[in-house]
């Protein structure tokens, strides 16, 4: 292919990535709760920068561009989530916002700390 | 072609903002703060694509491992001080 259909190519991408990104902002404002935020917030811009990192690969076509974009990508993959959920995480602990009627989490770490409570019968053995 | 990316992630670094002035908790300062950087990130990649700036990947890479060290750290303030 010509340089020219490469560059094409790689700028559909790159249109189709920055739309992604361009959607997380719009869900980011427009959301009514901290929690559906999130979930625009941490999902969106993942699948944009995926695209964005295949378009400059695309445009580019150099090896240490495609080596380091590779990298980004995989970083992000990597960080975003676990990000995502670390604050997730804070945010029920830390801030209790009112939630809907399911609650799993909380049914979860009740049961956790019955358990807790109640110790196994093999531990009663040990003076 | 990436004129028109530009335009959207500016579009989209515009919303990032508005989250980040309007949001009522610590936590939707530092959500809107990460959609930031990765919007910057972005930014920066296309601008790679568009003027063949091979040297500014670098940049981005940084600008991915110090973004997850201040969201994991903020996370933690926002845990222990509430909203």
């Amino acid at each position: 292919m010509s340089d020219d259909a490469w560059e094409l190519l790689g700028g559909i991408f790159l249109v189709i990535g920055a739309t992604f990104i361009m959607l997380a902002g719009i869900g980011v404002v427009r959301f009514p709760d901290i929690y559906s935020r999130m979930h625009a917030a941490a999902k969106a811009p993942a699948l944009g920068i995926m695209c964005i990192g295949i378009g400059v690969a695309l445009s580019v076509r150099t090896t240490t561009v495609i080596i380091s974009v590779l990298l980004v990508v995989v970083l992000q993959l990597l960080a975003g989530p676990v990000g995502a959920h670390v604050l997730a995480r804070s945010v029920y602990y830390g801030m209790r916002p009112p939630m809907d009627a399911v609650d799993e989490l909380a049914a979860a770490d009740e049961e956790a700390s019955v358990t807790d409570a109640d110790p196994a019968p093999d531990d009663t053995t040990d003076p | 072609m990436s004129a028109l990316a530009l335009v959207l992630l500016s579009v989209a670094a515009a919303l990032f903002l508005t989250r980040l002035f309007i949001g009522p908790s610590v936590a939707d300062r530092v959500m809107a703060f990460d959609g930031l950087l990765i919007t910057v990130m972005c930014g920066i990649l296309v601008a790679v694509a568009r003027r063949d700036w091979s040297t500014s990947v670098d940049a981005v890479l940084l600008i991915a491992l110090v973004g997850f060290i201040g969201t994991g750290v903020l996370a933690r303030f926002v845990e222990r001080r509430g909203g």
